[in-house]
């Protein structure tokens, strides 16, 4: 049995004190990831601050700004929320790919964004519906784009003493269709051994790859032939893909298979959404 | 010694009021304090499902949710599936299909296709896939547990 401190918040306020307060202080939403980091020595909180309770983190809605996620809200609330599933469906779809069912009954979106595993399986969709990130800390609030949130593996851009208030997925929604494919060793509980999201935005794409770089990444040069050069031949534009990723080989496959998956995914992501 | 935190909760429908140390897992607390010990533990970081338990109606595992996070909550595991000692329609039809061999897994799966039933009354392959998608079965039972969960889907 670990020794820490459980602290309930009440409200934002209290949490953002306590957060700011000089000690080892976690926030604890799902639990999924930082349970299981503190069982295998990887963080050594002083206290745990359960922030499931904030009515401010809680939020799930649409607007005429577009959808907000609360940092509270489960990945499995999140893939059942009528607009997502109705206007951002590659949303759901990777929430869905996260763990397991039970495992989405208590992890966020916010929680597997703030974890920053270049695998996680939520950021490529994230990426590619321009989501921005709601920070809320000791100086107010501030707002960045998901693709700036990542900066390394296991790194994000929060500041000491901040919290993700919220994930907003501006307005307006793409309007074509958008798939995320999840290349791993089993068909659930595994990290993406690489995660491809391909979005149509009309005769436009926007398309992000997870587990091949430090952070996930953008595929610049195959959404550049496509979208500026008009490439119509999927194969062609999806071999480009090698010039966006620099994959590692780790024990869920080696950077030659990465390479070549990665490619074969991109090409079906764009049959699939681009048209054959 | 741990600090320990006074929770008030149900658990399988009757009100508790107890002393929760924190750090202690729900899994451990249902075990140790609870003494229910139909919910198992396997691999206590999440990947198995052999711990699920129902927390406000919701299929979790209990080995990542800490035992102080059940204040206020209402809490079911596997002793309460069978009504008055009655199985069951779920427990009934693993048993008509064999839906097991060493049985480790057997609660868990069965609180998974409890929550499954209540959400959805005639599953798909793909919704059963999906909710049964965290629950591990090792001696690899998994054609028989899935015939199991649509036959007490028509039940």
């Amino acid at each position: 049995m670990l020794a820490y401190e459980y602290i309930k918040c009440s409200n934002l306020q209290e949490a953002l004190e306590l957060l700011e307060s000089n000690e080892l202080v976690y926030p604890l939403a799902g639990g999924t990831d930082l349970f299981v980091g503190m069982r295998g020595g990887k963080f050594a909180p002083k206290k745990l601050l359960d922030i499931k309770n904030l009515n401010d983190l809680k939020v799930l809605a649409e607007d005429e700004q577009g959808i907000t996620l609360g940092a509270a809200v489960t990945l499995n609330d999140i893939a059942e929320f009528a607009p997502v599933k109705k206007y951002i469906p590659i949303l759901a779809s990777g929430c869905r790919s996260v763990g397991s069912y039970m495992i989405r009954n208590r992890a966020t979106l916010a929680g597997n964004i703030c974890n920053a595993s270049p695998a996680a399986d939520t950021s490529a969709p994230l990426y590619c519906l321009n989501a921005v990130v709601n920070l809320v800390g000791p100086g107010g609030d501030r707002t960045i784009p998901v693709n700036e949130f990542f900066t390394g593996p296991g790194k994000n851009a929060l500041k000491k003493g901040e919290l993700v208030r919220s994930v907003t997925i501006p307005k307006p929604y793409p309007s074509g269709n958008g798939v995320y494919f999840k290349a791993s060793r089993t068909g659930s509980v595994d990290l993406a051994t690489v995660g491809v999201a391909v979005q149509s935005w009309g005769d436009q794409v926007k398309i992000a790859i997870g587990a091949v770089a430090p952070t996930p990444v953008r595929a610049i040069s195959v959404e550049k032939e496509i979208n500026e050069n008009g490439e119509k031949d999927w194969a062609k534009a999806a071999a480009l893909v090698k010039n966006d990723i620099s994959p590692i080989t780790d024990l869920r496959g080696s950077r030659e298979y990465r390479y070549h998956i990665v490619e074969v995914l991109v090409r079906r992501g764009l049959e699939q959404t681009m048209g054959v | 010694m741990a600090e320990c935190v006074k929770i008030s909760f149900t658990v399988n429908g009757e009100q508790e009021t107890r002393d929760a140390a924190v750090g202690q897992t729900l899994l451990s607390f249902i075990r140790d304090e609870l003494h229910l010990t139909g919910t198992k533990s396997g691999c206590e970081i999440g990947e198995c499902g052999a711990c699920t338990v129902l927390l406000n109606g919701k299929p979790v595992n209990s080995c990542l949710v800490l035992a102080v996070e059940l204040d206020g909550k209402d809490l079911v595991t596997i002793e309460a599936i069978a009504k008055d000692g009655k199985l069951d329609k779920i427990q009934q039809s693993f048993i008509d299909h064999a839906a097991f061999q060493c049985g480790y897994c057997t609660p868990g799966m069965i609180i998974s296709t409890k929550a499954l039933l209540e959400r959805k009354e005639n599953p798909t392959d793909d919704d059963i896939n999906e909710a049964l998608s965290g629950n591990l079965c090792r001696c690899g039972a998994y054609q028989e547990i899935r015939a199991a969960v649509k036959d007490a889907a028509k039940k």
